[in-house]
């Protein structure tokens, strides 16, 4: 279970303050997937750090229940003067699993070859995503956050996300901000739609799509 | 419980990362931490023999300037190496479990055992091949290196925060920062500047550092001007004033 309780967090940029969300209150149960949808720069990445703990909150709360991934951007949590291989030690090393182990689930799964052990600030986006994205699953959570990675790579890449996401998901939930609503229908069960600083939750997916189509069709 | 493993595991990944990164991209690696400085007091050693006719104590040109480099050396290579230390692991903070404040922590671990080797190293080997015998007083040296450490770790707490608010207090710090090597008491003996300046020079904590770490190399040094309450004073307050800049300065190393 994931809850907000009187949830804020503003942008600051260079002396301008936006509130990505304001007073938000909403909860997330286990067993559902959520796809989360806004407009350009809404704040869904910001959510999404904000959900895994990595941003914090200027007011209220939020309360986490079970393992909680970190975001899993293309962008990559990856420190690009180190290889693939130190990168994956290195989050072994603090969720404190079996470091050969991870290792070997990586390499099977990133399809790198010998660019596992070349600096990741070498790496084209779609193998950091296929390092970012074989490390994660590679790692037991009760959620897993998403951020758009589905939509770097290609068929092939895209395939074999779609075949362990759907092992995965038998007993973890995802949370997951895209811009195709292809991908959230694939994934999700429901939806929370981000728009003025407000969260709404939809308990139908599709519900959650047509209200984020009125918003943009409303500007 | 878990927090504090939580922390000991990150602290001892990120320790490997920085071995990893700091020295790994070159040829010989780690040997250059110990190598850059043995060279620099190599080198001053020489030009200060061929300049000066003695040194401001004892005998040993070497000694004497060693004694002073490696003092100086525990606070400033604490803090250019620990200023960074969020910005550059910024990647690694998108990491729930990673906090800001383990990045200072195993910076400033692996810095005290590198400058702690360095001066056994380069200091043992002055003394082994010394025809005078020394006697060492280990209370005055470990006092001027705990009070070195603690209070470039303060500085760099600061820095750290202060580095990512204000981009052109970077560069003022830089500028003042640069010229300390020459005032901090490392190639002469504040005892030999004349009154009002001597009195200034004294306001730098690092002078005294320094005076505090060759009374433990030369038994008979007086340090006029040593005072110990204004060192832990000094040290210990910008230790507080470090710690409470970065707790709340939390969001500001996280975000950027």
């Amino acid at each position: 279970m994931i809850r907000f309780e009187q949830a804020t967090k503003y942008a600051r940029t260079k002396g301008i303050k936006k509130p990505i969300i304001e007073d938000a209150s909403l909860t997330l149960n286990r067993g559902k997937s959520v796809g989360l949808l806004g407009r350009n720069g809404a704040g869904k990445s910001t959510l999404l750090r904000l959900i895994a703990g990595a941003t914090k909150l200027d007011g209220g709360r939020i309360i986490r229940r079970g393992k909680i991934s970190w975001p899993l951007g293309f962008a990559g949590s990856f420190q690009g003067t180190m290889t693939g291989e130190q990168n994956v030690r290195f989050v072994a090393r603090i969720y404190g699993i079996d470091t050969e182990e991870l290792i070997a689930y990586v390499e099977d799964f990133a399809e790198l070859g010998p660019f596992f052990k070349a600096p990741v600030g070498t790496y084209s986006s779609g193998m950091k995503a296929r390092l970012a994205f074989g490390l994660s699953m590679g790692v037991n959570f009760d959620y897993y956050l998403v951020d758009e990675i589905t939509a770097v790579g290609d068929t092939n890449f895209k395939k074999k996300c779609q075949a362990i996401f759907q092992t995965k998901l038998q007993d973890s939930d995802v949370i997951m901000v895209s811009h195709s609503t292809s991908t959230i229908r694939d994934y999700c069960d429901c939806g929370v739609v981000l728009e003025n600083g407000k969260l709404t939750y939809y308990e139908d997916v599709e519900d959650a799509i047509r209200a984020h189509d009125r918003n943009m069709k409303g500007n | 419980m878990s927090y504090l493993s939580t922390h000991v595991r990150v602290v001892g990944a990120l320790l490997v990362r920085e071995m990893a990164t700091r020295f790994g991209s070159k040829p010989g690696g780690y040997i250059w931490a110990l190598l850059d400085p043995a060279a620099h007091i190599l080198l001053m050693t020489f030009i200060f023999r061929a300049i000066a006719r003695a040194p401001a104590l004892g005998t040993s040109f070497a000694l004497f300037f060693a004694t002073g480099y490696i003092a100086f050396q525990f606070y400033q290579a604490m803090t250019s190496y620990l200023n960074s230390a969020v910005r550059a692991n910024k990647a690694l903070l998108s990491y729930p479990n990673v906090a800001p404040i383990d990045t200072i922590v195993a910076r400033f671990v692996l810095q005290v055992c590198t400058t702690t080797l360095v001066a056994f190293i380069v200091l043992g080997t002055i003394v082994a091949t010394m025809r005078v015998d020394t006697d060492l007083h280990w209370p005055a040296i470990l006092e001027a290196i705990a009070m070195a450490c603690l209070f470039g770790l303060g500085v760099a707490m600061i820095n750290a925060v202060l580095f990512l608010k204000y981009p052109l207090y970077e560069q003022v710090f830089s500028i003042v920062n640069r010229p300390l090597f020459m005032i901090s008491g490392v190639f002469f003996l504040p005892d030999s500047i004349p009154a009002p300046y001597r009195d200034f020079l004294l306001i730098n904590p690092l002078v005294h550092i320094v005076m505090v770490f060759r009374k433990g190399f030369y038994p008979g040094y007086r340090a006029i001007g040593l005072d110990m309450t204004y060192l832990y004073g000094i040290a210990f307050l910008t230790l507080f004033a470090g710690m409470l800049v970065f707790t709340f300065s939390r969001k500001t190393l996280r975000n950027e």
